[in-house]
C-alpha cells in the first residue's frame, strides 16, 4: 500500500511537470525574445576577408614547407591585432632566481600519457630552470570544463586543448597567442608542416603551437583478411572498396561483422565526418570552413553529408558493420574488434590510439591475437586518394601568470616541439610529428621502417589535396555542434531517416552557432 | 518549555548559544544557503561560456528551462529511475531481510553477505557492474549460457541498447542499495515483538498471512524511510549514470537524469553557469515537492508504535 | 550517503540498535523461528541462489583483479590463474595508496568537525535557552532539504575563489557541519532530564561542564552512530571531489577510480584490481564497526 503511494507521489510530480513541454531547447532558455543582435564587431566584413592573399606583417610563418602549397587562406585575415593581446615575454627565465615551477594539465591517457610522462621527466632532467608539474585531467572533455570553471588562478601555465576548441578558446580572453612568443623570440618555425600551423591558426593569428597531431585511420584484423581470402598488406581506401571488404569478411566467415562504427562526437559521429567532408574537398561550415571568417552555419546537411551517412547506415542495415554507440572512452571500437564471441575485422580511429592498441595486444588482452596482426591503413574516404585534416591538440599558453611562468611555458613547449622530442613522441605514440625534420631523426627514422604502420598518419596528411576544405573546420560551439550531430548520426545509425536527422542537427548546430555568435 | 523569566535572564545564556552555534551557522550559510540563494540569482541569467557578457532573463529562463526538451526528458528519466529502483529495492530489500530473519545454523553469513553492498561505494558499485555488463570484454557477455539466453548482453549491451540501459543501471543501483535496505529492514524486523507472531500463531495464522497483517503494519516507519532515501537518491544519481553509459546512449538519451543533466560529460549545459545553476534550483525545488507530498501524504498513514 | 539527511525527520524509535544483530548469533527462538523438514532444505537453497545472485558482481571483479592480464578474457567465472601484480600495479602506478590516504584524511577531518559541531549546536538547542531558539532552530533544519547537486556549482566558485582547489580544505570545509547531525543529537540531549541540568547548575557546574561530564557521555553511542555516517557520507562523495580535484595526487579514492577507470579502460583487470583495494578498507571497517551501523542507519530513519 505504502509502496503504490511512494510510487504516486513520485508520478504526481511528474504529472505536474508533465505536458508543458516546449519542444525547444534548454540552449533557448530565456532568449525568446533576444537582445537586438550586436553586430560582432571583431568581425571583419565579409568582403575583405580571404580574398588578397596576402600575410599578416607577422614574421612567424616564414617561408613553405614541401609538402603544402603557398600560405593558405588562414593566414590571410588578420582582424585581430596581435598588439592588443597579452604580450609573450620570453626572457623573463633568465632572469628569475631559482626553478620556475609550471603546471600543465593534459587529457592524455594509457600509453599516451606513458609517454608525455617521460618527454615531461626528460625536460625536467635535462635543465634546471624549469620544472613542469604534468597533471591529467582524465580526458579532454573534463580537461575542457575544468578549465572554463576555473578562476585564471586556479588554471595551470600550459595546456593542452583539442583542435576543435580553436575558437572559443581564441576568443576567450584568458591566453596568450602563440604568435607573440614566435615574434618575441624569433623561434624558426622552417622545418613545421605548414598544415599544422594553419589548422592553429585563427583570424591570422596562430593561437597555439601544434603538438600531438593525428588523424583517422583504419585499424583492421590481418588474420581475418587472410580468412577471408584478402591481401592483407592492402586496406580499402575507397568507400566502395570498404563495403566489398566486409562484403568479403563476412560472407567468408571471417569475422561476424567487416567493419565497426561508432556514433561519438569525437569519433563517428561528428569528428569523422568532418574528416569525409575534407576528404570529398568540400566545406562542412561556411566561410572556407569558418577560416576566412568565423563561421554562420553548418553545410553537413548537404547532398555530400546524406550519401556517406546513408551509406553508413546501409552497411548497419545489411550486416556488414557495426556499431559500438557512443565510444565514450574511445576504445569500444577496439575492444569489438576482440570480441571473443561477434567481433569486427576493422574499425576507424585514431591514430594516436596506434601506441596503445599495440601495447594493449602485447599486454595479451586478446588471446591468439599479437601486436603483429593489426594493420593499419589510411581512413576510408569518399574520395581515391587518401587524406586528412589535422586533429589532435595543440599546446597553449594562459595569460596573467607573470613573466617568469610564461617565459618557462615558452621554454617547454620549444623542448616539446623540437625535432627530437617530436621523433622520441612519434614514434612510440602513432602521432604524426609536427615537423618533416623529425621524420631523419631516430628513434623515428627507424621506426618507420621497421613499423610502417607507424607512418601511414603521416603520409596521409602529406597527401592531402589542397584546397578550401584541406583544414578542419573551426567553430564557435564546435563542441556542442559536435554533440548535436552526433546524436543525429546516432539516430541515423539507428535507422532514422538520414536526410531529415541531418537537417534537423544542422539547424540545432546554426542555432548554436547563432546564440555564440551573438554573445562574443 | 513557557518558561516566564525576566528579560535579562532570558538573554543570559543567550553569548553561550550563540557561540556554540556560531561554527554551524557559519558553515551552513556559508556553504549551503549562500550557494542556494546565488544559484537562483544565477538561474535567471546567460552568459558566454567564460562568465562574461550576462544577460538577465528573470523567471522566463526557469520557464524556459523547465519547458525544454532536454529537460522534460531528463525529468522523466529521472521519474522512470525512481519508478524502477523504489519497488525493485524496497521488495528486494524486504524480501530477503524476511527470508534471512529465521533461526537457521550459517544464517549470520547469510545476513553478512545481504549487507555487505553497504560497503560500496558509488564508484565501486559502478565499476564492478561496468565490467558485468560491458559487451566486448564483459563478464555476463563471455558467459556462454548466459549469452545465449540473453543474447542483447553481447549485441548491443544492456547498457549500449536504449531500451535497457535505464533497466541495466537501475539494477546496478538497486544492488548498491541492497545492503542498506537490507540492514534497515532486519533491525525493523527484529524489533517487532515475538509474541505478536507467536500469539497470530496460535489463532492459526499462517507465514503469509502473519506477513501481511504483521509484518508490513509493523515495518511501517522503516519501509517509509527506505523509500525516502531510495527515491531521494533516484533524484540525485548521478556517479552511476557518469561511470556505466555517460547519459547516453545518443540521441534519446535515456539515462541523463536531472543531476547528469547538470554536470554530465555531454551535456549542452555544461559549460553554461546560468543553465546549470537554473536547472539545479529546479531540482531542489523538486525535491522540496516531493518531501512534501511523502511527508504529507504518507507518513500519516505509517503505524507508529 | 549524506544524501538520506535531506529527509530525515528523526530516529526509528521502534528500533533498539543494541538487540539488532547482523551476525545471527542470538537471533530467533529457536523453538518458534526455526524451520525443519523440507522448509528447512528449500530455504537454505533460496538463500543459496540469492547469495549467488548477490555476490556475483564482487566475485567476478575480484577474479579479474586476480588474472594476469592475458587472461580476463579467458573465462570470467573461474580463476584459471593466480596473481598479485595486478593489485599491485594499481597500488603503485594508479595510485591507489594515495587516494585512500586522501579519503582517510578528509573524512576524518569531517567526521570529527561534524561530531564537534553538531554536539555544540545540538547542546544549545535542546538545553540553553535564548530568544529566537526556535526560528533558528527551524532555519537550520531547513539546510537538510537543499540537496547537495543544487548547490555544487556555487560552492566550487567559493572554493575556488578561496585559492582551495587541490588541497584538504577545499575538499573538506564546505562538509565541516551538518544540520542533520545537530537534529539527531538535539534530539537525545532533549531526553535529558530538566532537574539534572538544574541540580547541577545549583552545584556550581557551569554548562561546559555539564556538556563534557553529563550530557556527552549520556550521547556516546549517538556520536559514535553519527561518526560512522559523516565518515561514510564523505568517504562516498563523488561529484565533489571530481570538481575540487586537478591534480592527481589529491585524489579521494572516489575521484581516483573514475580517472583511472576512463584512462585506463583497455586493462580491465586494472581497474577491477583498483576496485578491489578501494572497496577493502570499508568492507573490513564495517564488519569492525557493525553495531554502530546499524545504529548509523536507524538513526537516520524517518518519523512522520
Amino acid at each position: 500500500m505504502m509502496r503504490r503511494r511512494g510510487c504516486v507521489a513520485i508520478v504526481l510530480v511528474g504529472l505536474i511537470a508533465a505536458s508543458c513541454g516546449s519542444g525547444k531547447s534548454a540552449l533557448q532558455a530565456g532568449m525568446d525574445d533576444p537582445p537586438e543582435a550586436v553586430p560582432v564587431t571583431t568581425m571583419a566584413p565579409p568582403g575583405t576577408a580571404g580574398t588578397d592573399g596576402s600575410t599578416p606583417d607577422g614574421t612567424a610563418v616564414p617561408g613553405d614547407t614541401v609538402e603544402t602549397a603557398p600560405p593558405t587562406l588562414a593566414s590571410t585575415t588578420t582582424i585581430a591585432l596581435l598588439a592588443d593581446l597579452p604580450e609573450c615575454p620570453i626572457d623573463a627565465l633568465d632572469a628569475a632566481g631559482g626553478p620556475v615551477d609550471i603546471t600543465f594539465w593534459h587529457g592524455l591517457s594509457n600509453e599516451l600519457e606513458t609517454s608525455l610522462i617521460a618527454l615531461t621527466d626528460a625536460y625536467n632532467a635535462s635543465q634546471d630552470r624549469v620544472r613542469v608539474d604534468l597533471q591529467n585531467q582524465t580526458s579532454y572533455d573534463s580537461l575542457i570544463d575544468k578549465y572554463i570553471q576555473s578562476s585564471q588562478d586556479s588554471r595551470p601555465t600550459v595546456v593542452q586543448f583539442p583542435e576543435y576548441t580553436l575558437q572559443s578558446f581564441a576568443e576567450s580572453d584568458t591566453l596568450i597567442p602563440i604568435q607573440a612568443c614566435l615574434e618575441a623570440s624569433g623561434y624558426d618555425m622552417e622545418a613545421f608542416l605548414q598544415r599544422t600551423v594553419d589548422a592553429y591558426t585563427f583570424e591570422g593569428i596562430q593561437w597555439s603551437m601544434p603538438f600531438n597531431v593525428s588523424n583517422p585511420v583504419l585499424y583492421y584484423n590481418r588474420d581475418m583478411f587472410e580468412t577471408a581470402g584478402l591481401d592483407p598488406d592492402v586496406s580499402p581506401i575507397t568507400l566502395d572498396e570498404l563495403r566489398a571488404t566486409s562484403q568479403t569478411i563476412v560472407d567468408s566467415g571471417a569475422a561476424s561483422f567487416g567493419w565497426v562504427v561508432d556514433n561519438g562526437p569525437d569519433s563517428g559521429g561528428g569528428w569523422f565526418l568532418e574528416q569525409w567532408f575534407g576528404r570529398a574537398g568540400e566545406l562542412y561550415a561556411d566561410n572556407g570552413n569558418g577560416r576566412l571568417a568565423p563561421a554562420t552555419e553548418v553545410l553537413y546537411d548537404s547532398q555530400t553529408g546524406v550519401d556517406l551517412l546513408t551509406f553508413v547506415q546501409s552497411m548497419i542495415n545489411d550486416g556488414l558493420a557495426v556499431n559500438v554507440g557512443g565510444n565514450p572512452g574511445g576504445q569500444d571500437g577496439f575492444l569489438k574488434m576482440i570480441d571473443p564471441a561477434a567481433p569486427g575485422a576493422m574499425t576507424i580511429g585514431t591514430s594516436a590510439a596506434l601506441g596503445s592498441v599495440i601495447a594493449a595486444l602485447g599486454g595479451g588482452i586478446a588471446p591468439g591475437l599479437t601486436p603483429e596482426d593489426i594493420g593499419v591503413g589510411p581512413m576510408p574516404g569518399p574520395s581515391d586518394t587518401p587524406g586528412a585534416q589535422v586533429g589532435g591538440a595543440s599546446l597553449w599558453i594562459v595569460a596573467d601568470k607573470g613573466d617568469e611562468q610564461t617565459s618557462a611555458a615558452w621554454d617547454f613547449i620549444t623542448y616539446l616541439v623540437s625535432a627530437q622530442s617530436q621523433s622520441t613522441w612519434a614514434s612510440e605514440t602513432g602521432y604524426v610529428p609536427v615537423r618533416s625534420d623529425a621524420v631523419d631523426l631516430e628513434p623515428l627514422a627507424s621506426k618507420y621502417i621497421t613499423d610502417p604502420r607507424f607512418r601511414v598518419p603521416y603520409d596521409q596528411l602529406l597527401t592531402t589535396v589542397e584546397g578550401e576544405a584541406a583544414l578542419s573546420p573551426v567553430l564557435g560551439p564546435q563542441r556542442e555542434v559536435r554533440v548535436a550531430t552526433a546524436n543525429a548520426v546516432a539516430a541515423i545509425f539507428g535507422g532514422a531517416d538520414v536526410a531529415t536527422s541531418l537537417t534537423a542537427a544542422a539547424e540545432q548546430s546554426n542555432a548554436l552557432i547563432q546564440s555564440y555568435n551573438d554573445r562574443n | 518549555m513557557a518558561d516566564d523569566r525576566r528579560p535579562a535572564r532570558r538573554w543570559a545564556e543567550f553569548p553561550l548559544a550563540m557561540a556554540m552555534l556560531a561554527p554551524s551557522a557559519v558553515i551552513l550559510a556559508l556553504f549551503v544557503m549562500y550557494p542556494l540563494g546565488r544559484a537562483m540569482v544565477l538561474g535567471q541569467q546567460r552568459c558566454d561560456n567564460f562568465g562574461e557578457n550576462c544577460v538577465s532573463n528573470g523567471l522566463d529562463q526557469y520557464v524556459d528551462l523547465f519547458r525544454s526538451i532536454e529537460f522534460q526528458n531528463a525529468l522523466e528519466v529521472t521519474i522512470k529511475f525512481a519508478l524502477i529502483t523504489l519497488p525493485l529495492g524496497v521488495i528486494f530489500g524486504v524480501g530477503l531481510a524476511v527470508l534471512a530473519d529465521k533461526y537457521l545454523r550459517g544464517i549470520g553469513a547469510f545476513r553478512a553477505v545481504f549487507s555487505s553492498t553497504v560497503a560500496t561505494s558509488v564508484a565501486v558499485a559502478s565499476l564492478m557492474w561496468l565490467f558485468l555488463l560491458q559487451p566486448s570484454v564483459g563478464a555476463l557477455a563471455n558467459i556462454g549460457v548466459f549469452n545465449s539466453i540473453f543474447p542483447s548482453v553481447k549485441d548491443p549491451g544492456w547498457l549500449q541498447d536504449p531500451d535497457t540501459a535505464l533497466v541495466a543501471v537501475a539494477l546496478s543501483s538497486v544492488w548498491a542499495n541492497l545492503g542498506f535496505t537490507f540492514i534497515l529492514v532486519t533491525a525493523g524486523l527484529q524489533s517487532i515483538p515475538r509474541d505478536l507472531h507467536e500469539a497470530a500463531a496460535v489463532d492459526g495464522a499462517g507465514g503469509i498471512r502473519r506477513f501481511w497483517s504483521i509484518t508490513v503494519p509493523m515495518l511501517g516507519p522503516t519501509l517509509l524511510f527506505v523509500m525516502v532515501v531510495t527515491t531521494a537518491r533516484a533524484f540525485q544519481a548521478y556517479g552511476e549514470i557518469d561511470l556505466l553509459t555517460g547519459g547516453g546512449p545518443q540521441p534519446s538519451n535515456p539515462t541523463t537524469t536531472i543531476p547528469y543533466f547538470i554536470y554530465g560529460q555531454n551535456s549542452p549545459i555544461r559549460n553554461d553557469v546560468g543553465l546549470q545553476a537554473g536547472t539545479a534550483v529546479l531540482l531542489f525545488l523538486l525535491l522540496l515537492a516531493l518531501s512534501g507530498l511523502q511527508l504529507a501524504g504518507i507518513g500519516r498513514r505509517v503505524h507508529y508504535e | 550517503m549524506s544524501e538520506i539527511a535531506a529527509d530525515v525527520v528523526g530516529p526509528i524509535e521502534s528500533i533498539d540498535p543494541d538487540v539488532v544483530d547482523l551476525r545471527g548469533r542470538t537471533a530467533r527462538t529457536r523453538a518458534f523461528d526455526e524451520p525443519v523438514g523440507w522448509r528447512k532444505w528449500s530455504r537454505y537453497l533460496l538463500l543459496a541462489i540469492l547469495t549467488a545472485i548477490v555476490v556475483f558482481p564482487i566475485y567476478t571483479t575480484v577474479v579479474a583483479a586476480l588474472k594476469p592480464g592475458d587472461e580476463v578474457l579467458d573465462n570470467p567465472l573461474l580463476p584459471t590463474s593466480f596473481t598479485l601484480d595486478v593489485l599491485r600495479e594499481a597500488w603503485t602506478s594508479g595510485r591507489l595508496g594515495r587516494y585512500l590516504f586522501n579519503s582517510l584524511v578528509v573524512a576524518l577531518i569531517v567526521t570529527v568537525a561534524q561530531v564537534v559541531t553538531s554536539v555544540l549546536a545540538a547542546y544549545a538547542f535542546a538545553i540553553l535557552q535564548f530568544p529566537g531558539k526556535r526560528l533558528l532552530f527551524v532555519v537550520f533544519v531547513a539546510t537538510l532539504l537543499v540537496p547537495a547537486e543544487a548547490i555544487v556549482v556555487v560552492n566550487f566558485q567559493t572554493v575556488d575563489g578561496l585559492g582551495w582547489t587541490n588541497t584538504f580544505m577545499g575538499l573538506s570545509v564546505p562538509f565541516l557541519a551538518t544540520a542533520f547531525g545537530i537534529f539527531l543529537l538535539r534530539q537525545v540531549f532533549m531526553t535529558l532530564p530538566r532537574d539534572l541540568r538544574d541540580a547541577a547548575a545549583i552545584d556550581g557546574v557551569g554548562h561546559w561542564g555539564f556538556m563534557r561530564h553529563v550530557a556527552i557521555p549520556l550521547v556516546r553511542p549517538t556520536i559514535g552512530a553519527l561518526a560512522l555516517f559523516s565518515f561514510l557520507g564523505t568517504w562516498n562523495q563523488y561529484l565533489w571531489p571530481n570538481l575540487v580535484v586537478t591534480e592527481q595526487d589529491m585524489n579521494t579514492v572516489q575521484s581516483g577510480l573514475r580517472l583511472l577507470s576512463k584512462s585506463n579502460l583497455d586493462e580491465p583487470n586494472l581497474v577491477m584490481a583498483g576496485t578491489v583495494i578501494a572497496a577493502v578498507p570499508i568492507f573490513v571497517a564495517l564488519f569492525i564497526f557493525q553495531r554502530q551501523l546499524v545504529r548509523g542507519l536507524t538513526a537516520g530513519a524517518v518519523k512522520g
